[in-house]
């Protein structure tokens, strides 16, 4: 009750705005020293208060250190990862040669994280029986000569700390600690099940790529750098999340990708505080600027051609472990409208797809309402013929257009919800119930009118045909809305609809970039690829809204064949 | 005083033409007619060469004062009195036409869309986009201008081109219309149809400099004399002069005329919607700069806390007028007599007064540290 009236309060009076810190993007020559260097990226380094205490293990210090003794490393080992409790933990204690002496050593991993073939071929086998050989060295240190000469796996890392060698195991490594050693090995020997690279479920194009984001970061990461060969590319890693520790890694490439917009993604996904992340749609809620606007502010895509492309326009991607989409940041509400396809087929055809895509919207977004609008108040305004049409078919319905058309909507978006939970073979028959119970059925039981019908299924249709499933729950949503204006005020609650609706797009912003960009503002450089599409060849320039720190993607004359033929003329004079 | 928010010429632009040619929806092009009969489009052309004329003075005589306004202009001229007063006269203009145009777009779209609605339900729609876009803030009305308003000028022209079939050169004879006194006498009074120029006099701290306030004046002028001459010449093309007064929203007229067969026909939904985005546009224009001009002449730090007190003002004061009638009185007798010297004689006003005491040298500095005003306030940002 006092939640009532605290919002009652902040309704009626005024208090002072708390300061807030908004991020401004800067253009690239307040960068500093004017070379194309980002900021380097911060250093990567159980109990409640341990975990508050070390923060998501992005922070380097603040770590328990490894002891010399092999005993007092195995018992912090076994009361952190519970053992015997855990029973997929484990532990193996074997000796490894030396020179002449045996040293006692363990590991630790979890089963069916790892690949226990290379475990036992990589890592327990050198260390247990070719230690034995005699291998021709002088090197006294015993750490360096394991490393050296013992471990032949090929990622070995040296760690010092022991929530650095928690992080490994927890993430499909194996920790190997040495008696003697204040510090303990890490070998990455992920060999988890996952999903093979498939084709993406929603984003499928004709012509392009088939390939789709996996589960694992790693695949991911190497899926978009086998696209974009390019050494200025960096993956930076992130943990995030203070007992999940979920691996991510920010994407850019270096000498194009703004450093204020870099440095506020790092910024903003190190400082989420949250114990378990699992997806990137956790990380996109925690990251957005805008809680409530129905538009997403990110691309969410399983496509890495799309991430690609994105990143080479100076944008930025967050790739989440565990999660099959990739967020790229910032993003305009022209972009969401895009498909990966426009960019691989012809610009006739692109630009047809666009144009059917942005009827779609409209028809989306407003069909309903303009329906309830123009029957309920603007009758004149349709030609008479269409006019006796649609009273003809509404005569024997006993509801009011507004309900009519929200029995409709509701029991549409039922269906769609009932589509998506259904089993598979199961599905057929959700649309046998549909098109029968609710199409023919309610139309022959004078429920709901004939027209009302195909005004429904075209909605419904348009909708289908956004590309960014996130957009189109935005429409979804926003539809109710327009249905309600319209049965309000006819025309006048559509365009207050279109009014409000605008001016909470033009107001927002995704990572500093004004998100109706760059139209509103209008924003220097060409709209080759904003609305509609130009020709490839003529596309010279990146967005510049992003601020990129080099703007130009390609010169002038982009086809040099046609310098050539100029020179010599061709058959046709041209 | 400088603003944390500056924004581009197209959007300035978009702003000043969108409150000129607003007028274009409601009796603009009738009230030509009324005036100087068929020679309305020469009472158009008269009165915008003067426009133009006063409007380079101006921006001459602004030429040293970059990046303040009006009120900025008061204070260096007059102190805190002048700009105080400066700021009363602005704001009682601007109460006056918010309330004249939200009383008459909702008489109007109440004619022709809502019959059967009150009009303080109608009135209750406009009230309601101007607060929250006023809420907003500067920054998003003119962004959100930006995107409309090519796309009103687009809806227009479409409705003035389709419906050039209909026009006959001989509606414009005579050539002299009601005859010089209709065309000069009442034309010079006309001059109040560009009042909204005084917005741009208060927009030099949200412009780069003074080079883009010239250059948005100028473009703004042309392409809503354009529009204002375009909108006359058809309309009075398009209708027998006795025709001509009998309409009050012309354009809607000309919408209704328009006939391509079965199909392309019944026109006037475009000029709905259209109609609605303009006064939507213009309202929540009035409202900002009201709430603006209030907060800068008494030196507030924030604007929010007046939305809601200026919107009911607003509001009920345009529910005073017993009907459209009375409100086109009240907007000839008021608005076409007197805008046109709070837009242009208060501003050479105030700019030579600024002018003389910058060069004796007496002038106050009005401006406090950077970052902050008198009353120790937050740097100005119009999103408060």
């Amino acid at each position: 009750m006092s939640g009532f009236f605290d919002t009652l309060k902040g309704w009626l009076l005024f208090a002072e705005p708390a300061p807030r810190e908004q991020f401004i993007l800067r253009e690239n020559e307040s960068e500093g020293d004017g070379s194309l260097k980002n900021s380097q990226p911060e250093g990567t380094t159980s109990s409640k208060k341990r975990r508050r205490q070390k923060g998501n293990g992005n922070d380097a210090g603040a770590t328990q250190p490894i002891s010399r003794r092999l005993a007092d490393n195995l018992s912090a080992i076994k009361e952190r990862f519970n053992v015997p409790t855990n029973s997929d933990v484990m532990i193996r204690e074997f000796d490894i040669i030396v020179g002449k002496k045996a040293i006692a050593a363990f590991m630790i991993y979890y089963d069916g994280m790892v690949d226990r073939k290379v475990v036992n071929d990589d890592l327990l086998l050198p260390l247990m029986l070719l230690s034995n050989l005699d291998i021709k060295s002088d090197e006294a240190r015993v750490p360096a000569y394991i490393r050296s000469h013992l471990l032949t796996h090929n990622q070995i890392k040296v760690v010092s700390a022991l929530d650095q060698v928690v992080g490994e195991i927890n993430f499909g490594g194996v920790g190997i600690f040495v008696d003697g050693m204040d510090s303990a090995f890490t070998a990455d020997v992920k060999g988890f099940e996952h999903r093979t690279v498939e084709r993406p479920n929603t984003e499928m194009v004709i012509r392009g790529p088939q390939e789709g984001f996996t589960e694992t970061i790693r695949v991911n990461t190497a899926l978009i750098r086998k696209r974009l060969k390019d050494e200025d590319l960096i993956v930076e890693d992130v943990l995030v999340g203070l007992r999940s520790k979920t691996p991510c890694a920010i994407m850019y490439i270096r000498d194009i990708a703004n450093d204020s917009i870099v440095a506020e993604v790092r910024r903003r996904l190190k400082s989420i505080q949250s114990d378990y992340i699992h997806d990137s749609g956790e990380i996109e809620q925690f990251i957005e600027e805008s809680t409530f606007l129905t538009s997403p502010h990110m691309v969410a895509t399983e496509r890495p051609d799309r991430v690609a492309a994105l990143l080479t326009e100076g944008r930025v991607a967050v790739i989440v472990h565990g999660s099959p989409f990739a967020l790229v940041m910032p993003t305009t509400a022209f972009e969401l409208v895009h498909s990966p396809e426009d960019h691989y087929v012809r610009v006739p055809y692109a630009n047809l797809l666009r144009a059917v895509r942005i009827l779609a919207m409209t028809v989306a977004l407003l069909l309903p309402g303009l329906y309830i609008a123009i029957t309920n108040f603007h009758q004149g305004m349709l030609p008479t013929g269409l006019l006796l049409s649609i009273e003809a078919a509404r005569e024997r319905v006993p509801f009011p257009s507004l309900v009519e058309i929200l029995i409709m909507e509701v029991s549409f978006e039922l269906i769609r919800e009932a589509g998506i939970r259904i089993p598979g073979t199961i599905g057929p028959t959700l649309g046998i119930i549909g098109a029968l119970i609710l199409g023919q059925a309610a139309v022959a039981a004078s429920i709901v009118s004939p027209i009302l019908i195909i005004v429904v299924a075209i909605t419904g249709i348009g909708s289908f045909a956004i590309p960014n499933f996130s957009y189109a729950y935005s429409f979804r949503i926003l539809r109710f809305g327009y249905i309600i204006l319209g049965a309000l005020a006819g025309f006048l609650g559509i365009s207050l609809g279109l009014f409000l609706h605008g001016m909470t797009l033009v107001t927002s912003k995704s990572f500093g970039v004004p998100f109706m960009a760059p139209f509103a503002p209008r924003t220097a450089g060409d709209l080759g690829d904003v609305v509609f599409k130009e020709p490839i060849w003529k596309q010279e320039r990146r967005p510049d809204y992003l601020e990129p720190k080099d703007e130009v993607r390609q010169p002038k004359i982009s086809r040099g064949w046609i310098g050539q033929q100029d020179r010599g003329g061709d058959q046709h004079g041209e | 005083m400088e603003s944390d928010i500056v924004f581009g010429r197209w959007e300035a632009i978009a702003l000043i033409v969108n409150t000129i040619c607003a007028r274009i929806f409601l009796n603009f092009p009738r009230s030509m007619a009324e005036d100087a009969g068929t020679a309305g489009w020469l009472e158009t052309i008269y009165f915008t060469i003067i426009t133009f004329l006063l409007f380079w003075l101006i921006s001459k005589l602004y030429a040293k004062f970059n990046r303040q306004d009006l009120l900025d202009i008061a204070e260096l001229g007059g102190g805190g009195i002048l700009r105080v007063v400066s700021g009363l006269i602005i704001l009682a203009l601007l109460l006056f036409i918010g309330t004249i145009i939200l009383r008459e777009y909702s008489e109007n779209m109440k004619i022709i869309a809502l019959s059967d609605s009150p009009i303080s339900f109608v009135m209750g729609f406009f009230a309601v986009a101007m607060a929250v876009a006023a809420y907003l803030g500067l920054e998003g009305i003119v962004r959100s201008h930006a995107i409309v308003v090519p796309q009103i000028i687009l809806a227009l022209l479409f409705i003035l081109v389709a419906a050039v079939p209909y026009c006959k050169p001989t509606n414009l004879l005579p050539v002299l219309g009601n005859g010089g006194y209709g065309i000069l006498g009442k034309g010079f009074l006309r001059l109040s149809t560009y009042s909204p120029l005084l917005y741009l006099f208060l927009l030099p701290p949200f412009i780069k400099d003074q080079k883009s306030f010239k250059a948005v004046g100028y473009i703004a002028l042309g392409i809503s004399a354009f529009l204002l001459l375009g909108s006359v010449l058809v309309y009075l093309l398009a209708y027998p002069y006795p025709t001509q007064l009998e309409y009050f929203l012309p354009v809607f007229q000309l919408a209704r005329l328009i006939n391509y067969g079965r199909l392309f026909q019944r026109l006037e939904s475009l000029f709905v919607i259209t109609f609605a985005a303009a006064a939507m546009h213009y309202l929540s224009a009035i409202l900002f700069f009201a709430i603006h001009v209030f907060k800068k002449t008494f030196k507030l730090a924030y604007h929010r806390p007046l939305i809601l007190p200026f919107t009911a003002i607003i509001f009920t004061l345009g529910l005073l007028p017993n009907n459209l009638m009375t409100v086109i009185d009240l907007e000839t007798k008021v608005s076409v007599r007197f805008f046109w010297g709070v837009t242009f004689i208060l501003p050479i006003i105030l700019l030579s007064l600024a002018r003389i005491r910058a060069v004796s040298g007496s002038a106050p500095r009005s401006q406090g540290p950077p970052g902050k005003n008198k009353a120790g306030a937050p740097k100005e940002s119009g999103e408060r």
